[in-house]
């Protein structure tokens, strides 16, 4: 289905999604964007990259999987575990980039598959996705096009928006995008064809306006195969300060660990949580004994591209990176992935 | 009714022994499920135990999956989750979920010599495997078991080796003498080598310390196994147990869902990073 909505009716289409928890783009008082509940301020999309991807919605930093405590009658002591289960409202983000409906795209293949993920598909599969076409590119450190997506890609995406000036244009891919349409039908228009040409256009402009390219990703991928014990990596790491930041802002990075925390200890009661956690701290790998397979800075911050660009493609066949730049721009010591796979294409070593 | 992935089903410790005492303490525990039910599980699988507040710890199943009435798991007391399992009772309730992970392949073992090499606590998983081949016996051929610890007191099953030695040969080690010691004195690849199992249509399977490993392989290669009859497993730290949370692969190999068994054929493609 294709519509036109004209940008000032946009305020009126938010406020017509009463029947779904809807989130947008947001700038905050110091300045960074993040994603959050729509609250009838909305006025249109003029948006640029939000610091965390809304990945934060599909799947939050941090979840309770269960709660567990004890309780003692005289000498009989009984164990007690509640699963809880997200109960989620149908969601609409709106504004969400097409490289972020991407990853969520990549996502789905983690939590999906044998062992369905349930906590994840509780929230995914209530979700719509109401992406905005990067005309232009968010950020100068974009490069999509160089990992199988584009910045109008509809992959993972239910409804892709293209700003025309005065009105979007609306294309929706799914019945659960239609459904955003019809929930306010007399808001949008037939698109003319003069729209329709407007829209490859932009759509054709946007590919020409991304700064940055990794070129040949899927012979890099081949060659990082014959990489795993290179020195390459120890100079490329020298300057990581492990912050990890890279990995919990990335739209596609899914790590996380599990701990029990404990809000009483006798009686015993507390909940199992899940939380980020990411490939660059040393405890993540850490055994009990000490030994840690991947002790330095250099076989983790190998793991992180070899995870995204060669073991995803060999699991998935996809590179699991879609080229949002955020690790490039917020490094806070300037490790630039598109270097390293540059110089990883070049030479290798 | 949904249930996710990563809930434990509740089970009772129903006996526990101690295997070793002293800084690397090691117990046995047999559980059963507080609901009746059991768990379908091949040699060489895993568990997810959970000590509720402590947290999870994946636990190699010791038990043979034609016992049907407990779980067993040998454990070392090493970190957070196991130092809490190892101050339990029969009586105490921990949370157990799987079976994760790809087992011993014994099906396509059958008619082959078996040739047991463990050390340590590494006797756990075999112990599976030895069990199921005994009470499975017509359907493999010689069975035999190279084990060692590092004194006398670090032995593992101690009463169940003794009376192991009445069904199949047992050649235990120490790695330095003591003066009642009456069986072979080194480390356990010199085991090995003093034994020399014969390669002819038998299947090594070793498991223990990962520098123990790599020798027992080095020197099943000198005796003229071929890679593919050499199984072993790896282990990392895990914590979803079904190849999500990112942190216990080699490779493109997540060791909680494709691993842990290996023949070294497969093994020696991966990368180290074990």
């Amino acid at each position: 289905m294709e519509k036109t909505l004209a940008k000032k009716s946009f305020p009126q289409w938010v406020k017509a999604l009463d029947s779904w928890t809807v989130y947008v783009p947001r700038k905050d008082d110091e300045g960074r964007w993040d994603f959050v509940r729509a609250d009838g301020q909305e006025t249109a999309l003029d948006i640029s990259q939000t610091t965390l991807p809304p990945k934060k919605i599909l799947f939050p930093q941090r979840e309770v999987f269960l709660e567990f405590r004890k309780t003692q009658a005289g000498n009989l002591e009984t164990t007690e575990i509640k699963e809880v289960l997200p109960e989620v409202h149908p969601t609409v983000v709106i504004g969400a980039r097409p490289c972020e409906a991407r990853a969520a795209w990549l996502l789905d293949k983690v939590f999906g598959g044998e062992f369905q993920d349930i906590y994840y598909w509780k929230r995914r599969e209530p979700t719509t996705l109401v992406g905005l076409a990067c005309t232009p590119p968010p950020s100068d450190n974009c490069f999509c096009p160089s990992v199988e997506g584009s910045p109008h890609s509809e992959e993972g995406l239910d409804v892709l928006l293209t700003d025309l000036g005065d009105r979007y244009y609306v294309k929706s891919m799914t019945a659960k995008g239609e459904a955003l349409i019809s929930a306010a039908p007399k808001l949008f228009s037939e698109p003319s064809a003069e729209d329709q040409k407007r829209v490859k256009a932009a759509h054709a402009e946007s590919e020409k306006q991304i700064k940055r390219q990794v070129k040949d990703a899927r012979g890099i991928s081949e060659k990082l195969k014959g990489m795993f014990d290179s020195p390459f990596w120890d100079e490329e790491a020298m300057s990581c300060l492990r912050c990890g930041i890279c990995t919990y802002l990335c739209p596609s990075c899914h790590c996380f660990d599990i701990n029990d925390e404990i809000e009483t200890s006798s009686p015993l009661r507390g909940q199992r949580v899940r939380t980020w956690d990411t490939c660059q701290f040393p405890d993540f790998t850490m055994h009990s004994s000490g030994h840690n397979p991947r002790p330095d800075k250099a076989s983790r911050l190998r793991q992180r591209l070899l995870h995204k660009f060669q073991y995803f493609v060999q699991v998935y066949g996809q590179i699991m990176c879609v080229g949002c730049g955020r690790c490039i721009t917020l490094c806070p010591v300037g490790i630039d992935i598109i270097k390293v796979l540059d110089k990883v294409r070049q030479d290798g070593d | 009714m949904e249930t996710s992935v990563y809930t434990p089903q509740l089970a009772k410790i129903i006996q526990t022994k101690d295997e070793v005492v002293g800084p690397r303490a090691i117990k046995t525990f047999r559980t059963q499920f507080v609901n009746g039910g059991r768990l379908d599980f091949r040699c060489g699988q895993c568990a997810m135990l959970s000590v509720f507040g402590k947290g999870e710890s994946m636990i190699s199943i010791s038990s043979s999956p034609l016992v049907k009435d407990y779980l067993q798991f040998s454990i070392l007391r090493t970190g957070r989750v196991t130092a809490a399992l190892h101050d339990m009772e029969a009586g105490d309730t921990i949370g157990i979920r799987g079976p994760y992970g790809n087992g011993f392949p014994i099906e396509e073992w059958r008619g082959k010599n078996l040739v047991f090499i463990g050390g340590g606590i590494g006797l756990a998983p075999l112990w599976s495997v030895v069990q199921t081949a005994l009470l499975r016996k017509r359907e493999f051929g010689a069975l035999s078991l190279i084990y060692g610890a590092r004194t006398s007191k670090d032995i593992v099953f101690k009463d169940e080796l003794e009376e192991l030695k009445d069904k199949m040969p047992v050649h235990l080690s120490i790695d330095v003498a003591e003066p009642d010691w009456k069986d072979f004195v080194g480390f356990v690849p010199t085991n090995v080598l003093d034994k020399k199992p014969s390669p002819t249509n038998t299947i090594a399977i070793t498991c223990g310390p990962p520098i123990m490993i790599k020798f027992v392989i080095k020197n099943l290669k000198d005796l003229k196994f071929e890679d593919e009859q050499i199984y072993t497993t790896v282990e990392n730290k895990m914590k979803c147990g079904i190849g999500k949370c990112g942190r216990c692969n080699i490779g493109f190999h997540y060791v909680c869902k494709d691993g842990p068994v290996y023949s070294w054929a497969e093994l020696k493609k991966l990368p180290q990073e074990y």
